[in-house]
């Protein structure tokens, strides 16, 4: 009888392993945009009311500007705003006015060490039988930066889920040349443009920062005594690091994403060519040789074998690619000024700015555009008037961020949600950090 | 005859210039020949989509920039706010009120008729707004470069299958992920153009643990080569899905995937 049983165990346990479950679904199902709900989070305990504010604005903010979303207006919300699972009623959040898919909420409150501690939860309305998708606890001390610290961290977490396995770049930094203290010096913001605060203090002139893909250090050109020269700063260390002067200007650094390498542009001998060395400033290589500038590399995130830049060599500025070695040079865009490129992290698009008709009696802005390199086919972004200049890609390929006159703005990558991130002094080259 | 003699080694003079000349010009004519051909070669390639040139901005880009398609795709303004012309509904002309007679002691008569003149008016209409016109404000959104397919009118759903999970039902929001990831990695310019309606492609996967594709096989073929490898091509874009819910406890998921496509 006993060995019946463990018999009839192990039979049940070998179907409960080979049993697999399947998914049936196909195109054409609609690609719509999520709609979620972001109730405000309510006090559980004490009294974190500015925190409170903070972190309901920076959590509704993250999800607004995610470009998968589409935020439900809090005018729609019922009256009864959930705290916790047992109070959310679902019916009353997936039906109209609100209408949500997905009901991100939950507490906060502050206890007696001065800690704030988040209980958020996201529920999908849809699913009454088990709606809850994420559940989350976070425990910080009670300041105005941990509270957006953890409204960036939940919002992440959220995007993660729902946007695919894309990481939110909640976290992600921007890194830019302003010229606030009366010198232009680095400088480093949240990516929604909170805690703006300076990198470099290098007193002459610094330009096109580019931070590593560990956030380590900052790559950018600097004037020194003996002309412009790449340096190298260290954000552990918070100075300059050594990095060898190797004659001649020496512009617009690029890392690799596997920060084994940088790309630059230097006339040491003479002309204007592409370089590469490593992050030491070691194992100089020469691979462009053609008459004519060659100037502002970027690397191919996706697979660091292919190397974007501008060329003068037909006169105006136009941009090329081509391998890492030098080889299968590529000539993208026609016609024009188009100058900056930034390769996309999937590796299938660039952006740059473009003036696509240039020339007396032809008056053009300067624009944001995004091309497919398979097809070159491409999209302007930007309709603004300014001089548009400077793109570059989010982590996560959703969004850019891109100098417009002298301001810093972003946007999701289909030229949408236009916002500007910084108001104060002159702003311009940011540099979106790799995570 | 010294004379004849000489006027015949002036004809051996001229020959080998002529064969000199004949030759340089087959090299001219060969050269600008060649030159046509090589440049013509360069200079013919269609940059940016249509047109090339001074045309129209391209906005028929499909990407797998992960981010979801745009609702309104057909209005070629690109602009995000809604449109250019203001098109106000059509003011209601409103009816000459009719003179109400002072109610006189007879007053209840007069009621029943004016009642009776109300029912017969027909109830307010809807505004109707013709499908051409643009909606004011500014442009619209921009269209493209993300439609990645519009197959109207197609149905689908999910089912679920061996095993007696219920994965489907308890992680409806990963189904909708997975569908809008491949959606969004499918790139209908892969397929051959000539192609104008195929029969519907099914892709059978597994997504590992963490949300890795795995083991694609084509479970039914469309019959066009283009369409299935397009199919397929979708999902080895696809690094990850995001892992499986935590909760879940089995190692994998199988998928049956299908692609309608219509041009």
């Amino acid at each position: 009888m006993k060995r019946l049983f463990v018999l009839t165990f192990l039979i049940s346990l070998a179907t409960a392993c080979f049993s697999q479950d399947w998914i049936r679904t196909g195109t054409g199902l609609g690609q719509e945009k999520i709609r979620i709900a972001v109730p405000d989070f309510k006090v559980s305990q004490g009294n974190p009311a500015d925190l409170q504010k903070t972190f309901n604005d920076t959590l509704f903010s993250d999800l607004e500007s995610a470009g998968i979303f589409e935020v439900v207006s809090k005018s729609f919300y019922p009256l009864q705003v959930p705290g916790s699972p047992q109070e959310m009623k679902l019916d009353a959040w997936g039906n109209p006015p609100p209408n949500a898919a997905m009901v991100a909420f939950g507490n906060l409150g502050t206890d007696n060490q001065n800690n704030l501690a988040v209980f958020g939860w996201l529920f999908d309305t849809r699913n009454t039988g088990s709606p809850q998708v994420l559940g989350k606890q976070y425990r910080k001390p009670a300041t105005p930066d941990s509270a957006r610290e953890i409204a960036h961290e939940f919002a992440n977490e959220i995007i993660f889920r729902l946007g695919g396995g894309i990481s939110g770049i909640t976290q992600s930094k921007i890194y830019f040349i302003s010229s606030r203290t009366g010198h232009k010096e680095v400088w480093a913001m949240d990516y929604d443009g909170a805690n703006q605060h300076q990198v470099t203090r290098v007193g002459s002139i610094a330009l096109s920062p580019r931070v590593s893909p560990d956030g380590s250090r900052v790559a950018f050109s600097g004037l020194a005594s003996g002309g412009w020269n790449i340096m190298m700063w260290s954000n552990e260390l918070n100075r300059a690091v050594r990095f060898p002067s190797l004659g001649g200007t020496n512009l617009s650094p690029a890392w690799s994403s596997d920060g084994t390498s940088i790309a630059f542009s230097s006339s040491r001998n003479g002309d204007p060519e592409i370089y590469v060395v490593d992050p030491n400033g070691n194992g100089l290589r020469r691979v462009t040789a053609y008459r004519g500038p060659d100037v502002s590399p970027v690397w191919n995130p996706k697979t660091n074998a292919q190397i974007a830049w501008v060329s003068g060599r037909t006169g105006l500025p136009q941009i090329y690619t081509m391998q890492a070695d030098g080889t299968n040079v590529q000539r993208m865009t026609d016609q024009g000024y188009a100058v900056s490129p930034a390769w996309s992290p999937n590796g299938q698009f660039l952006a740059f700015a473009w003036i696509r008709h240039y020339g007396p009696g032809a008056p053009g802005a300067q624009d944001i555009y995004v091309m497919d390199i398979t097809t070159r086919q491409f999209v302007q972004l930007t309709h603004n008037g300014r001089r548009n200049d400077f793109p570059s890609w989010s982590p996560d390929g959703r969004h850019i961020v891109f100098q417009a006159d002298d301001q810093i703005w972003t946007m999701l990558a289909d030229g949408t949600g236009q916002r500007q991130l910084t108001f104060a002094g002159k702003n311009s080259q940011p540099n979106w950090s790799f995570k | 005859m010294a004379v004849s003699a000489d006027i015949y080694t002036e004809r051996d003079q001229f020959s080998k210039p002529v064969a000199v000349s004949i030759g340089l010009h087959v090299a001219l004519f060969g050269s600008i020949l060649l030159y046509a051909t090589v440049m013509g070669r360069f200079r013919g390639e269609d940059w940016g989509g249509t047109g090339g040139g001074g045309g129209a901005m391209s906005a028929t880009l499909v990407s797998s920039i992960p981010l979801p398609a745009s609702p309104e795709s057909t209005n070629i303004l690109a602009n995000e706010s809604k449109g250019v012309s203001q098109s106000l509904p059509k003011a209601e002309e409103v009816p000459e009120p009719t003179a109400v007679p002072i109610p006189a002691p007879d007053a209840k008569k007069l009621d029943r008729t004016t009642r009776s003149t109300r029912q017969d008016r027909k109830p307010a209409q809807p505004v109707q707004t013709a499908t051409n016109v643009i909606p004011f404000g500014q442009g619209g959104p921009i269209s493209g470069p993300y439609g990645t397919f519009s197959a109207g009118g197609a149905k689908g759903g999910f089912g679920f299958n061996g095993g007696g999970g219920d994965f489907g039902s308890r992680y409806g929001w990963y189904v909708d992920v997975v569908r809008r990831k491949v959606s969004e990695n499918w790139l209908k310019y892969e397929v051959d153009p000539n192609i104008r309606d195929a029969r519907r492609v099914y892709i059978t996967f597994e997504i590992s643990r963490a949300g890795q594709p795995r083991n694609i096989t084509i479970e039914q073929s469309s019959g066009v080569p283009s369409l299935d490898q397009s199919a397929v091509r979708a999902l080895q874009r696809i690094d990850t899905f995001g892992p499986l819910p935590g909760d879940y406890h089995g190692s994998s998921v199988n998928v049956e995937f299908w692609f309608d496509y219509r041009r």
